[in-house]
């Protein structure tokens, strides 16, 4: 009779486990505990046609959506890299299918397809890889209807306190850009310089540091600049 | 040999037309400024307007370096027309005044009569081009304050550091002044040839002006002979905003103005020295 209930105990926690509403609900839970949070970033961005140097930044979050990013120089990030709370990455009315649970990296995961069902979302599918333990997103890989299809890999410290990542690799299809002739730089080293036909990967490196967290971060900050 | 590079200097600017290169680009640059100030802006969305697609970005990208390149590339070519004002009139000026026979009755030698003027040629092309760094660079500093400087280059976009670009400038501001001197060297080797300053400003600017035309013309045959043209080279300073940078190409341009300036320098010598002074 034990026997029994144990098995039934443990089925209906593997069936919960595979719930994807579950899953995505106890991510959005998790990352509720982060009211707001301020952290210094370093971006590193690789892609073939777009030279911009390494540059450090000031990231501020506000729940439910507030994002600013705040620089002394110039500071570049992928418009859908830049929030990566569940909230951002799992927004409007979707439907959640439990897909396999996979190791990724050593950490077991289960991979959850989330299909918006609002017909305005730029995002035609999202893939999230979300951690079973700690219940964090580890992995988002998303298509989109005008961007082409893009990945963002999420890595945490071992002993993290709030779940907030230290490092993001942000992989993306970018079209080559029509770019404007006025004020072109043509030399002849940019003249023989030809780029393979057809959508380039590019990556964005984000490393966070310093967080601080929920300590009721002004809406003031996440204004626009009156410049 | 100072005594006489001073004199020179002197007469080049006690004319008139000597300012006109001053006060024309002391009139553009500014006018450039107010225009960045009030659509500097929409210029950079323009220049831009790709990454925005896909990226956020801050940073003040309008600052004193974009608008001292986007100057210095609408001028370059321009610039030579205002070298060529005083340049054309180092010598053809003297027989139009009549004081040629005068001037090399005096005790010095033809030849460095030739090297003096050429000098003092060469410290008008200097300041003119250092008018325009300042103009651009430092009232522009003070309109703009510095950044990061956004440049495409062919099929790319570049953002050098702010701390990567005074450097850049400072040579391609020197750069500028070979290719100007090249310039002036031709308006001087004309200047020996006639004796009225209209006819060496208008040769210059029509060699200019051809061989600009035949760079563009995309035929193989134009494209070939391109690299020997000077007019190519003058742009060369633009082989600054590269990283990492193309120091073969930046030899060659180098030298090939240089070769100009040296061949038409000594042409000039050559025919002052044979010219039979009539008036």
């Amino acid at each position: 009779m034990i026997f029994i209930l144990i098995i039934i105990l443990f089925a209906n926690i593997q069936a919960q486990t595979n719930d994807p509403n579950e899953i995505v609900k106890s991510v959005i839970t998790k990352f509720s505990q982060v009211n707001d949070y301020e952290v210094d970033i370093d971006i590193k961005v690789d892609v073939e046609f777009l030279r911009v140097p390494e540059s450090r930044a000031k990231l501020f979050f506000k729940q439910p959506d507030k994002v600013k990013l705040k620089s002394e120089g110039f500071a570049l990030l992928p418009k859908d890299g830049i929030d990566f709370s569940p909230s951002s990455i799992i927004k409007g009315n979707y439907t959640a299918i439990f897909e396999r649970k996979e190791n990724l990296n050593g950490v077991q995961t289960s991979v959850v397809k989330i299909v918006p069902i609002n017909e305005n979302t730029n995002i035609i599918l999202s893939t999230i890889w979300v951690d079973d333990k700690n219940s964090i997103i580890r992995k988002v890989e998303s298509t989109t209807k005008t961007q082409g299809t893009y990945t963002l890999e999420l890595f945490y410290d071992n002993d993290f306190k709030y779940p907030l990542p230290k490092q993001m690799i942000f992989s993306f299809n970018l079209d080559k850009m029509n770019l404007p002739q006025t004020f072109t730089n043509t030399t002849p080293k940019s003249s023989r310089r030809r780029f393979k036909d057809g959508p380039v990967i590019g990556k964005v490196y984000v490393n966070y540091s310093n967080y601080k967290v929920n300590k009721n971060l002004s809406d003031k900050i996440f204004e626009e600049d009156k410049d | 040999m100072l005594d006489l590079i001073s004199i020179e200097l002197y007469k080049i600017f006690k004319k008139w037309r000597t300012y006109i290169g001053f006060i024309a680009l002391g009139v553009l640059v500014p006018l450039i400024h107010i225009a960045m100030v009030l659509e500097g802006k929409n210029t950079i969305n323009f220049m831009t307007r790709n990454i925005q697609e896909s990226f956020v970005f801050v940073g003040n990208l309008l600052n004193t370096y974009l608008i001292s390149y986007i100057i210095l590339t609408s001028l370059a070519i321009h610039i030579p027309f205002l070298i060529t004002l005083v340049a054309g009139d180092l010598l053809a000026g003297e027989a139009t005044s009549g004081t040629y026979r005068l001037l090399i009755t005096r005790p010095i030698s033809r030849t460095k009569l030739i090297i003096v003027k050429f000098i003092a040629g060469w410290i008008y092309t200097n300041l003119l081009v250092f008018w325009l760094a300042f103009l651009s660079l430092v009232v522009g500093y003070f309109i703009f304050g510095t950044g990061e400087l956004l440049i495409i280059d062919g099929q790319m976009i570049v953002i050098f550091e702010r701390t990567d670009v005074l450097w850049r400038f400072l040579l391609a501001y020197g750069f500028a002044t070979l290719g100007m001197t090249a310039v002036a060297s031709l308006a001087f080797l004309f200047s020996s040839l006639v004796e009225n300053s209209i006819g060496p400003i208008i040769s210059t600017m029509a060699i200019i002006i051809v061989f600009v035309i035949l760079s563009a013309i995309q035929v193989e045959f134009f494209q070939n002979i391109k690299p020997y043209f000077f007019t190519t080279h003058i742009m060369s300073w633009r082989l600054f905003f590269e990283d990492p940078l193309d120091l073969k190409e930046i030899f060659k341009s180098a030298a090939n103005l240089l070769a100009h300036i040296v061949v038409f320098f000594g042409l000039t010598l050559f025919i002052f020295k044979k010219k039979d002074i009539l008036s």
